[in-house]
Order: structure tokens, then C-alpha cells, then sequence
């Protein structure tokens, strides 16, 4: 039995109301508890900010696509080494870290849990593995169902059942978490090298549109009582006016769900542009917000766009064609038979580039011009905005208008024509940040009450102190202050455990991977369906048999079992 | 008894639609697989104990003994190689890293002498690619370009190309026209409906021809390219730019010959050239079953495919320089630890000669050419017979090699277990 | 006279990865695959002893007729007899010129090594698995 106890803390908790109390912290065998013994280890937080442990509800760090922006780029290995040292093992990476290095800068950063934002199912098992060695948090997995044939057959037959019960066969199947479409249909389209042009475009072949496989799969998504909602990436990314796009989806989004949203629409900031061509590209923030703050079914991060060089990763193989023929850069591209697809490019975000400026002011607006924090979490898509471990220069555009202005002085001068961003004064609060990072990702992602994003009784002990007093520090005066505190903990707790301490790793790590599990009736699962294994069989290149992810590559695992409604 | 959907562990096809008959812990039957599967099954050749060289002989010795003399001999050289690795399964991959990392050597995979320049290209130009569905499901014109798969991936053809069914052709026999590129006519290309015969060393100015046509300059190419006619390479052009999704295999015709990864690189921009008109993809036909494995490890635990060298602490990487040929025939090395590959038989004979004057330790279920260069060698149980493990298919998808019999001697994550906690143990962690 | 010389797999070299000290790896590895003009021009009957030299080393190995090739060029199957004669050298890229390299074909009566020779004649020492 290890008990802890964390003395003087200046606690905000969202999820519990608390905002800037000074308290004590139990901790016990990993939980947070009422009290614990004298025997107890003391830390002392000398009055200085502690949250929950940081939830990244979006990033791309663990699977195939990741690891081709890996080999692929030596340069950007090359960019960020360290060498072994105590429990730390050597990392190489940039934008695009070896696992070990995601993890320990994730850990300085104060982060414990994330979400793997997109995983094939038929690659899971290299997600599984990646995971593995990404031993300080705890992880979960985007499940990629944008492209799946059996699931637009039965979609195109109006059987919604059929389509629910294929999503959770397959979710056991591979271990995921949630449903995830990136531009849907799009990617099957693109095995011919085409794209959808509209949410109303009819998929080749598979005559489905973009808008049917959403609103199948968010009625599927409630069917088989998933704890996330539909997790989406809307079709049209990076195109002028795609906010029409956007909104048309946002249209779609019934409020089917009391508990939490119906729709996670990710990085909405490339989804966000005016304009018909890159001459005339502009901000539709205030539209996209508007529709948000009227919808309490939908919840969006970020995608904030941050200057210099990263790599963009995506499963929407059209999207990243068409950015390699802008970019002249190195490509790549890898679709995955039946299911969907993914390209990679190394890309340079600039100052001096006018498109790239608005990008990165969209960003801002939408936290800005979102109301309610519980609706808009922060991200950058890591790495396809910015690497992740620049989140702390974005909280401090968000909390300090004065720094905001300072930078919007460093962008392209005709910026200020085609954004709102200079009118808007709003300045984020500390409790706004713990809400966007801990509070919302936590309830969006519906892991509350596995104890995740609070520090309530009976949560996990994923605690993250900061080097900074709120009472002290003024966030929109001292930029400086917030970006120092923000990229590295004092003390990083998972499990009750120092993992981090001024970002020396302490630990190996053993993290907990969560799954779902839909328990389906025999009359719909697919385990006892004739048809799907014949057509498995005969058109994936795999064998059904061999297609699971067995029980090997998850080792501790904390398994979701849901009821299937079908 | 029959055991289905088996993992064959041999090339980079990873067929899993085996057969094994299993009696008695043997195995006395293999169906559905190729020639190259059978031997691997049915082979009979294992060591049953450690060895280890004697003045005029062989004596056999414990996995004890086997173990420390290993770590005894990483511990005490300044720069050791750790070299193989595609012939066995990721999770012991996974454990080299971490013992390489530990006494700052060097490790390097089959990659380099395989795919490596492909590797180079792809890190230049990028990799347009796809799994091997994709092609099975929808291509009409496949390109062999250098490759051979008649002979060294016997099955690729009727499971992914030329003879497998596609969802999206009634026909697929008929409708998928086969464009075999080669210096030689072989088994493969006799079977192409198109064969195109180019001169040693001529595939890179072939490849700029074609790039030149598709771009509609073909006036600036000459009658005639290392040997292939123009009008033959126009021809081919057209079949591509009105094919409705082109596949492009190719293997080491390519990768081994004058210009190494530059054709590697040509090629690729070439079907960077065609994605622009139709959709074509590119794959390399990876040799080992699990030499994909060991660039996706290394790759997420270093930042790098192969080669890489831990001596400086940090992962550097630098092929030509810290790749095995090289670190050898310069005679840098002054230990080996070899697994799950055997350079005694495909390295060229300068680095072959430095293995036997240095300690080298194998680690192979059979003796080998490599086990004539060895000090020790410790026989394991063979991944996808009597050990599993995850491997990676030429097209980057992850498929587990299972047990078909139950082991007798350890499998090599065990072993490599164990010398990695014994050097820690030496070094005090 | 002066041939191009490529190496590479073939299905009887690969079936023999796990037998390599069998009679037939032995066959496989050491043969020569020379087109039959070539083999007249040679004053060699299909079956007999060559020796090929390159920069690097020779090697005796057995002509095998072969209409595949074209006339000036030869194909071993890789492994210890290819290697003897390749070169060490990479160019800076890690792989050596296993493929178009030149070399010298001459007719020779010497017998071939066998591969377990090979290897003792570079400082190994062979194992018989009993």
C-alpha cells in the first residue's frame, strides 16, 4: 500500500467546482482518496497551480502513418535528440518524436492520458505496440471507419443495425475506443485517386453520401452506447469556403446524447476558411462559432496552426495529395484496403505566408469566440498544426490579449483584413485552461467516471503540479511567466506515482490502454454472420482469423463493456 | 491435426492462409503454402544445444554458458554490431534496441543490403503506397520492376496480383495487363503480357524516358533507351495514364545496381508523376518476413529504419557509414551479435573475412554459413513455428506469426531477455 | 573475356536458406548461368568448370546454359560463391554492388570449393551437424 499526500496545492478541478483552492491531496494505491496516514510521502506544492493530469483528446503519436513520418524524415529526427540518461531512454524527433520521446515531453508537459486520433483497424496491432512504448500515459485509439465497405453497404441498404453491429465487431475486434471518420467517403473515393466534393457527393460505386455515413454513424455510435461520441474530421479540410462544408455538417448533428455531445468535430480551425480561391481565403470563425454556441451536441478542438516547421499526418489521403502538389515536398501515401487511407508530408507554417497567417488566427478565434470552454478544447492536431509541445505558447495567446497583439504584429501585414482576431479581447482564465485541457477532453471523451479529468474521490492520481501561483502571476501581463509554467512540471504524478519531475523522467512506465468492448446479440454479431466472413475472406488480404488484435498487445487494459440497442 | 490460417515466416508476402498438420508436437504436412514455405516448415536441420568453437571442433555447451559468453563479449568491445534481426519477431526486436542502446553499439538489419537504398529514396522523395488489398482489389496494370517473384515471393502473384480475385474486376485473370521490367527474361517475365528487356545499369535513364513521356516531352527522348525502344516505352505510357489504378512492384534489380537509391527515387517520382493522371501506388518487395518489423522498431524506438548507431549516446544514423558492409569491411567492429540472418552466406567476402577474425555469436534454430565465423552459436525455437511474435508484410501491415508445435529450447526474446538483464546486472542498473 | 555479372534469388537457392550445407545449396550457389553463345565463345560444355574473376577475388564455379541472359552477362545465385568475388565497397550508401559488376570468365579445370572450403579458406571452421 503507497500513500501520498500533496500539501498546499492550489487546486482547480473543473469537474468538481473547485477553482483555486488551496488544499491537500490524498493519494492512495493510485486513487485519490479522503486521507491518508502520517506514514504518508509529503509533497509540498508551496501554494502553486495543480490540475488533473492533462488529456490530449487529439494527437497523432502511435501507428503506421505516425511511423512513416518518422523514416521518412530523418531531418526532423535529427532535430530533437537526447541521449539516454537514468530510466530515459535516447529520443530522436521534432515534430514527429520516437515514442519514448512523445512520452516523456508529453510527461514534462504534465499530460497523462491521450487519445490516438486515427488507427486503422487493420494496422491496430502496430498502434497496440506503439502504444506499449509509450509508457507514461495511458491511451486510447481513434478507430478509422471513414472508408469501410461492409459499413457503406449496409449504410447504402438503410440497415443502421447491420452498420452498428460491423462498427462493434470491430471495435472489439482491434481494441478501439470511439468511432473516427476523416473525411468520409473521401477516402474510398481516393483509392480511385478521386475525392468528395460535398457532403452531399455520392462515394463511387458505393453511392453513399458523406452526410448519410455521418448521421449513420452517429445513430450507430448511440446504438451501441459508446462512451465518446462520433469523433469527426469533416470532409473539404484545407479548402477556400470550406466553411459551408462545416456548417452543413454541423446541421446534420441530432442531440442525441444527455450525458455528452452527439458530434466531436476535430481541428475546426481547417475547416474554418472563406473565400473561393487562396486569393481571396479569409476567416468564417464567427460563423463556425456561431453554429457551436447554438448547438450544445457538438463539441470541437482546436487544430491551432503554430509557425515553423512540423509534419502533417492525416488519413485523408486526397487532402495530403493536394498539399504535396502545393508544397513540391517529399509524400507519401498509404490507403488501407476497405477501410481508408492516409498521407504524410513534412510542411513549413510562415509568418510571411498570408494563408498561413490566417490559419493561425482562426485557431485563436475559434477558443475565443466559443462561449462555453466545455466546447472547445485545445489542440494542434499534433503534429499537423504544431507539435504538441507548443501548447503552452497557445494558452498564453489565449490568456493574454497584449502578447496576442504582440505576435499578431509578427504575421502577414494583410492579416488583419481577412480575420477577426484583433477585435476580439476576450482573455482566457486559469479555470477556462483546465477545462480545455483536463475538464472537457475528460467529459467529451466520456471517461469520467473511469476516474479520469478531476481530482474527486475515487479518481485516478494523475496529478500535474506547475511551477506558477495564480495569485501571483497575471496571465495577461506575464506571457513569458504562463509559457515557462506550462512546458514543465514540478512534479508529474500517474498512479500515485512521481512519473516526472522537472522533466526528468523517474520512471519506466507502464501505461493502461482503454478499449470498448459492445456487447452485440448473437442474431447481429458478425462472429456468426456467413456473409461477412466470406467477403472478408475473400476480399481483404488478411484472414478474419488472423485479423483480431489478441490479448498480447494490450497487457494492462481497462476494458469498457457497453449493451448494444440494436 | 489440422491447424488453419498458419503465418508462413519466410518472405515478405506473409501468407496466412497455411495449413500445417500437426502430430505428435511434429510437423508432417503444410498445405496451400509454396516451395519456400515447405522448406521452412518441414525442415528438420535444427541444433538441439548451444555451440560452441573448439580448437579443431565443436563442443556443446548450456544457454548458461551460451548467455554470458554474449554478454561478456557486447560488455567488452568497444564497437559492437548487432546485425540480423528480420529473421525473427518484432518483440525481440524491440529488446536488441535496448540492449544496443545499452552498450552504445551499433544495429543494423537485412535492410541494408536489401532495401535499404529504397529506404534512401523514400526519406528523399517519400512513398506512395498502399496495402496489398488495394492493388488485389482494384488494379488493372501491375509493374514488376526488377524483380522477380516467380522466384523469390512465389505466391505474391496469385494472392496479390496477376491471379488473385478483385472486388472490383469481374475478371480479374483478363482484365490486369502485367508489365514486367527486367536485364534477363525470367520466370516472371515470361508470364507478363508485356516484357521489357533494358541493359544493366539502364533502368534510371528508362525511368527519366518514361517521366519525360508522361509529361508530354516525350521529343526530348531518343529512339532508343538502354536497349528498350521508344516506341515500346510510349506504349507503356499510354497502358499507364489510361490504367484506372497502376501498382508498381520492384525489388533489387533496382536497389543493387549502379545508381542504387537514386532508381529507388526515380521510380518513386515517376508514380508521383502518373498520380497526377490516374491513381498509381508503389511497394517494395520486402525479402524477409519480417524485415518491414525490424525498420517499424527501430524506427519508433530510435527515429531511424537501420543503421543506427548508439556509440555518441544519442540514435545517429548515417548509412554508408553505420550500416553493417561498411562498419565491417572497414574493420571497425570488434564483436558481432548476429540474429535471425546469416551474412556468412550474402556478405561480400571482405566483411566475411573480418566476422571470423572477430567474437561472433549467432543466434539461429540451423547452422548456417554464418556458424562456420562464430564463436557461439544458441539455437532458439523458429518464430511462426514454435514462438510468436508480430512481423510486419512487405506493405506495413501487422500480422501475428503463431505456434503451430509447442518449443523445446527458448525463443529469442528469451534469450535476448536474459542477456539484457545480465547486463545490467554487470553494469549496476 | 568480359562479362557483366548480376546475383540474385532463385526458388532451389531459397529453398536451401535453412539447408545450407546440403548437396543441393551447394549446386545452386556455385552455378553459373551463361547464355549458350556465350558458352561456345568460351569453349565450354554446359556442366564444365569457369573461373570468374572480378576486381576483388575468383571463384571457380559450374556453366549452366541459359537462353534467359543475354549474351554478356552471367547470373549467380547469391550467396558464398557470388560474395567471394563482390566487392566490399558501397559508395556510400550501405549496399554493395551485388548486381553489374565486370568480370572475367575463363574456361578452368580447377574443381569448385565447396561451401564449407569456402568459408574455412577465409578463417572459419565448418559444423557438421551430426
Amino acid at each position: 500500500m503507497t500513500e501520498l499526500l500533496i500539501r498546499n496545492a492550489c487546486v482547480i478541478d473543473p469537474l468538481n467546482d473547485i477553482c483555486g483552492e488551496v488544499m491537500d491531496i490524498a493519494v492512495r494505491d493510485g486513487k485519490i482518496v479522503e486521507s491518508v496516514g502520517s506514514g504518508a510521502e509529503v509533497i509540498d506544492a508551496g501554494g502553486n497551480l495543480t490540475m488533473p493530469g492533462g488529456i490530449d483528446s487529439h494527437t497523432h503519436i502511435c501507428g503506421t502513418k505516425v511511423n512513416f513520418g518518422r523514416y521518412m524524415s530523418p531531418e526532423d529526427m535529427r532535430a530533437g535528440r537526447t541521449a539516454r540518461q537514468g530510466h530515459m531512454h535516447s529520443t530522436s524527433g521534432y515534430s514527429v518524436p520516437t515514442t519514448y520521446g512523445t512520452s516523456y515531453r508529453y510527461s514534462a508537459m504534465g499530460y497523462t492520458t491521450a487519445l490516438e486520433g486515427a488507427m486503422a483497424p487493420l494496422e491496430a496491432r502496430h498502434t497496440h505496440e506503439e502504444f506499449t512504448h509509450t509508457p507514461l500515459q495511458d491511451m486510447m485509439a481513434n478507430t478509422l471507419f471513414d472508408g469501410n465497405w461492409p459499413i457503406m453497404q449496409a449504410i447504402h441498404d438503410g440497415d443502421i443495425r447491420r452498420a452498428a453491429a460491423i462498427v462493434g465487431w470491430t471495435l472489439s475486434a482491434v481494441k478501439g475506443f470511439a468511432i473516427k471518420l476523416t473525411n468520409p467517403g473521401g477516402t474510398e473515393a481516393w483509392g480511385w485517386g478521386k475525392d468528395v466534393a460535398s457532403i452531399r457527393d455520392p462515394v463511387p460505386h458505393f453511392e453513399v453520401t458523406p452526410a448519410e455515413i455521418i448521421r449513420a454513424m452517429i445513430e450507430a455510435n448511440e446504438m451501441l452506447n459508446l462512451p465518446h461520441s462520433v469523433h469527426l474530421h469533416c470532409n473539404c479540410l484545407g479548402k477556400p469556403g470550406n466553411h459551408q462544408c462545416t456548417l452543413e455538417t454541423f446541421d446534420l448533428v441530432p442531440n442525441a446524447n444527455n450525458k455528452r455531445q452527439s458530434l466531436y468535430a476535430t481541428h475546426v480551425q481547417f475547416h474554418s476558411y472563406g473565400g473561393s480561391s487562396w486569393r481571396d481565403i479569409c476567416s468564417r470563425s464567427e460563423e463556425i462559432c456561431r453554429a457551436i454556441n447554438s448547438k450544445p451536441q457538438i463539441v470541437i478542438d482546436m487544430g491551432q496552426v503554430m509557425f515553423g516547421k512540423t509534419t502533417t499526418m492525416t488519413a485523408d489521403g486526397p487532402m495530403e495529395f493536394n498539399l504535396y502538389r502545393l508544397y513540391h515536398n517529399k509524400w507519401s501515401n498509404h490507403d488501407v484496403e476497405l477501410e481508408t487511407g492516409s498521407g504524410i508530408i513534412p510542411v513549413y507554417y510562415s509568418r510571411k505566408n498570408l494563408v498561413n497567417s490566417i490559419m493561425w488566427s482562426i485557431g485563436l478565434e475559434l477558443a475565443l469566440l466559443t462561449d462555453n470552454p466545455w466546447q472547445c478544447i485545445l489542440s494542434t492536431d499534433n503534429p499537423n498544426g504544431a507539435p504538441f509541445v507548443k501548447y503552452p505558447e497557445i494558452i498564453a495567446l489565449l490568456m493574454s490579449k497584449r502578447y496576442r497583439n504582440e505576435v499578431f504584429e509578427t504575421v502577414h501585414p494583410n492579416t488583419e483584413h481577412n480575420v477577426p482576431l484583433a477585435a476580439l479581447d476576450r482573455e482566457l482564465t486559469w479555470k477556462d485552461i483546465a477545462i480545455m485541457t483536463r475538464g472537457a477532453p475528460a467529459k467529451a471523451l466520456g471517461i469520467v467516471d473511469l476516474g479520469k479529468g478531476h481530482l474527486g474521490e475515487g479518481a485516478d492520481a494523475d496529478i500535474a503540479i506547475y511551477p506558477i501561483n495564480i495569485n501571483e502571476t497575471d496571465p495577461a501581463t506575464s506571457a513569458e511567466e504562463v509559457i515557462r509554467a506550462f512546458s514543465q512540471t514540478d512534479y508529474t504524478i500517474k498512479r500515485g506515482r512521481v512519473v516526472c519531475r522537472q522533466g526528468t523522467c523517474m520512471v519506466d512506465g507502464k501505461n493502461t490502454t482503454i478499449w470498448v468492448d459492445p456487447h452485440i446479440s448473437e442474431n447481429y454479431s458478425m462472429d456468426h454472420d456467413p456473409e461477412f466472413a466470406k467477403n472478408f475472406d475473400r476480399y481483404y488480404t488478411v484472414r478474419m482469423s488472423n485479423y483480431p488484435v489478441q490479448e498480447e498487445y494490450i497487457r494492462r487494459n481497462l476494458c469498457i463493456e457497453t449493451e448494444a440497442q440494436l | 491435426m489440422k491447424i488453419n490460417d498458419v503465418v508462413c515466416p519466410f518472405c515478405g508476402c506473409l501468407c496466412d492462409d497455411l495449413e500445417v498438420t500437426v502430430e505428435d508436437n511434429r510437423i508432417v504436412a503444410v498445405d496451400n503454402g509454396c516451395t519456400l514455405a515447405n522448406a521452412k516448415f518441414m525442415s528438420k536441420e535444427r541444433l538441439a544445444s548451444p555451440i560452441r568453437r573448439t580448437g579443431d571442433g565443436w563442443e556443446n555447451i548450456s544457454y548458461e554458458e551460451a548467455i554470458q559468453y554474449t554478454v561478456d563479449m557486447l560488455l567488452d568491445a568497444d564497437r559492437p554490431l548487432l546485425y540480423g534481426w528480420s529473421g525473427t519477431h518484432g518483440e525481440a526486436q524491440c529488446i536488441g534496441v535496448h540492449v544496443c542502446e545499452l552498450v552504445g553499439g551499433i544495429i543494423d538489419s537485412t535492410t541494408s543490403v536489401c532495401h535499404g537504398p529504397s529506404i534512401l529514396a523514400i526519406q528523399e522523395v517519400g512513398h506512395p503506397g498502399c496495402t496489398l488489398g488495394q492493388v488485389k482489389n482494384r488494379a488493372d496494370v501491375v509493374i514488376y520492376w526488377g524483380c522477380n517473384p516467380l522466384e523469390a515471393h512465389p505466391r505474391h502473384m496469385s494472392r496479390y496480383t496477376t491471379y488473385a480475385d478483385g472486388y472490383f474486376l469481374d475478371n480479374a485473370f483478363r482484365e490486369r495487363k502485367v508489365i514486367v521490367v527486367d536485364v534477363r527474361e525470367t520466370e516472371t517475365a515470361r508470364v507478363a503480357d508485356e516484357f521489357i528487356r533494358i541493359k544493366a545499369g539502364g533502368d534510371y535513364a528508362v525511368l527519366s524516358a518514361l517521366r519525360a513521356i508522361v509529361r508530354g516531352k516525350g521529343d526530348v527522348v531518343p529512339g532508343s533507351v538502354a536497349g528498350v525502344s521508344r516506341s515500346q516505352l510510349e506504349r507503356i505510357v499510354t497502358l499507364c495514364k489510361d490504367a484506372k489504378f497502376g501498382a508498381v512492384f520492384f525489388g533489387l534489380g533496382l536497389t543493387m545496381t549502379r545508381g542504387k537509391y537514386k532508381n529507388v527515387r526515380n521510380a518513386i517520382e515517376l508514380v508521383d508523376e502518373l498520380s497526377r493522371h490516374t491513381k498509381f501506388t508503389i511497394t517494395p518487395m520486402r525479402g524477409h518476413w519480417n524485415v518491414y518489423g525490424s525498420n517499424e522498431v527501430f524506427t519508433w524506438m530510435t527515429g531511424y529504419p537501420y543503421a543506427i548507431d548508439f556509440c555518441r549516446g544519442i540514435a545517429f544514423y548515417n548509412p554508408g557509414e553505420t550500416s553493417a558492409i561498411d562498419l565491417l569491411a572497414r574493420k571497425e567492429c570488434d564483436a558481432c551479435l548476429i540474429i535471425g540472418s546469416d551474412p556468412g552466406a550474402h556478405f561480400p567476402r571482405a566483411c566475411v573475412e573480418h566476422l571470423a577474425e572477430i567474437p561472433t555469436v549467432v543466434i539461429d534454430p540451423v547452422p548456417s554459413m554464418t556458424t562456420a565465423l562464430a564463436d557461439v552459436q544458441i539455437p532458439v525455437a523458429v518464430s511462426g513455428i514454435d514462438a510468436d511474435g508480430t512481423a510486419y508484410r512487405m506493405d506495413g501491415v501487422p500480422i501475428r506469426v503463431r505456434k503451430v508445435i509447442e518449443p523445446t529450447l527458448p525463443n529469442d526474446r528469451e534469450v535476448l531477455k536474459s542477456i539484457h538483464a545480465k547486463m545490467k546486472e554487470a553494469r549496476g542498473q | 573475356m568480359k562479362f557483366i555479372l548480376n546475383t540474385g534469388r532463385t526458388v532451389t537457392q531459397g529453398w536451401h536458406v535453412e539447408h545450407k550445407y546440403h548437396q543441393g545449396y551447394f549446386e545452386e550457389t556455385s552455378s553459373c548461368f551463361i547464355h549458350p553463345l556465350d558458352l561456345m565463345d568460351l569453349d565450354l560444355e554446359d556442366g564444365e568448370h569457369v573461373e570468374v574473376v572480378s576486381e576483388w577475388g575468383s571463384v571457380v564455379l559450374r556453366a549452366v546454359s541459359c537462353e534467359d541472359l543475354r549474351k554478356g552477362m552471367i547470373f549467380v545465385p547469391l550467396g558464398p560463391f557470388a560474395n567471394h568475388i563482390i566487392p566490399p565497397r558501397t559508395h556510400s550508401t550501405g549496399m554493395p554492388d551485388f548486381k553489374n559488376i565486370t568480370v572475367e570468365l575463363a574456361r578452368t579445370e580447377r574443381e569448385r570449393l565447396t561451401q564449407w572450403e569456402l568459408m574455412e579458406k577465409i578463417g572459419g571452421k565448418r559444423y557438421e551437424n551430426q
